[in-house]
């Protein structure tokens, strides 16, 4: 055991530099692809109450696809499909925007479940009141579906931070990709490996503290209204 | 794109389609067992017992499965325990499943209501009966609908396993790329076919979701 752990005092000096440039790129990935997904979601979500059938119908075909299809294939056909055509992404761009649309199609059925979730009377009865269609999304139907919507969102980062590590299967240089890195050159695998789990816990697990936190307070307000 | 020329990527991709399901089914199948009986477990009185599985359901699901896999058969091969690809994959993603259903099965268990237990013994029953008759058949259904949605996306996940070299989909679709250079062509067939896969099993989960909501 102690053997095992003066492995990493040795190398320490020289991992960790490198280590800790990736983690950085790695909560850059987390944020990007983050941000992407959440305003694909809203798109979709809005799209898929549209009144106009045709783009009714392109975004539940998206939602569909997104859902039915790994996010490693949506990436492979980014970073190497797309070549062909002519079209040559860095490998952190295709990773954020493969992982971004993968993911949209999932936050966008937790935001028409959210905005489904607040009753049709609460709308009507702002619009009564006379306020127009956008001020009732805005102060009646947007303060309550945040509540069911926020815990299924940041469980959803949780699994973006988590499904960023495959983007080194697409070389995007972040934590998994430089752990690998390192393993092959120091013939050191376990050792890498179990530093990068530790690092991707490290980060996870406090948002899955929040999370949890966040669930319990929402029931409870939920229960309270 | 003649249509020939997908009948000949399609051939070696569809081989992989059957090791995609095989993983996926033999892992859904571990994780069942890990996470029903870590579950189970659970209701005993054993603090230190909780804190193991606590501490395994943590571990498992705040870490990466790509990171699990790496240790399993990269690093286990480094300390001396060489296990070859499949297995590799199967173990961990087993692992990793039996992390998120043990928390699925205790929401299930935690749901039955414990007069329905006491009921069971008061009648005579034995707690393994009670177990076995009254509070699994009633867990059951409420955890039917999240097990099929776990079961897609482990369908999805095992895409991931290429990455140790499990001969699934991805795999093939990776080494055909390397002697057709059909880049695109392939990778769209990768993805129709995960579609394939996927599509049906979401279609039963919603049907499941639909026939639980009515029983509420």
């Amino acid at each position: 055991m102690i053997e095992f752990l003066s492995v990493y005092a040795e190398n320490w000096a020289s991992w960790w530099p490198q280590i800790a440039k990736a983690t950085g790129n790695t909560i850059l990935l987390t944020v990007f692809s983050f941000a992407l997904a959440v305003v694909i979601g809203v798109l979709l979500a809005l799209g898929k109450l549209s009144r106009i059938g045709l783009i009714r119908g392109f975004c539940t075909a998206y939602i569909e696809i997104a859902r039915g299809v790994p996010a490693l294939a949506i990436l492979f056909l980014i970073y190497f499909g797309l070549v062909p055509l002519g079209i040559v992404l860095d490998a952190f761009v295709a990773g954020f925007i493969g992982l971004g649309m993968s993911a949209g199609g999932y936050i966008a059925e937790v935001f028409r479940a959210g905005i489904q979730a607040v009753h049709k009377g609460q709308r009507e009865a702002a619009l009564a009141t006379g306020m127009t269609p956008a001020m009732s999304f805005r102060y009646i139907i947007l303060p309550q579906a945040v509540r069911i919507i926020l815990p299924p969102l940041l469980n959803m980062l949780i699994i973006l931070l988590k499904d960023t590590s495959i983007c080194s299967l697409i070389s995007t240089p972040e934590l998994m990709l430089r752990a690998k890195d390192l393993a092959m050159m120091s013939f050191l695998p376990m050792h890498l490996f179990l530093l990068a789990g530790l690092i991707y816990f490290l980060l996870a697990w406090p948002l899955s503290l929040v999370t949890r936190r966040v669930e319990a307070h929402m029931r409870r307000s939920l229960r309270g209204a | 794109m003649g249509f020939e020329k997908i009948l000949n990527l399609g051939g070696p991709l569809l081989l992989g389609a059957v090791t995609t399901v095989e993983i996926t089914l033999v892992s859904l199948l571990l994780a069942i067992v890990i996470g029903l009986g870590l579950a189970l477990l659970k209701l005993s009185r054993f603090k230190l017992l909780h804190w193991v599985i606590d501490i395994y359901v943590e571990v498992f699901r705040g870490t990466p499965v790509l990171a699990q896999l790496f240790i399993i058969y990269f690093g286990l091969a480094y300390m001396g325990f060489k296990v070859s690809a499949f297995p590799a994959a199967i173990i961990g993603l087993g692992l990793n499943g039996g992390a998120v259903l043990t928390e699925v099965f205790r929401a299930g268990l935690g749901a039955i209501h414990h007069g329905q237990r006491e009921a069971a013994l008061a009648v005579g029953m034995t707690p393994w009966s009670s177990l076995r008759y009254i509070i699994l058949p009633q867990t059951w259904r409420i955890t039917l609908p999240p097990l099929g949605n776990y079961a897609i996306a482990l369908l999805k996940d095992t895409a991931v396993v290429s990455a140790i070299a499990a001969p699934e989909i991805m795999f093939y679709a990776r080494n055909l790329v390397t002697s057709t250079f059909e880049t695109t062509l392939i990778y769209v067939l990768a993805a129709a076919l995960y579609f394939c896969l996927s599509f049906p099993l979401a279609r039963l989960v919603e049907r499941f979701e639909k026939r639980q909501s009515a029983w509420q």
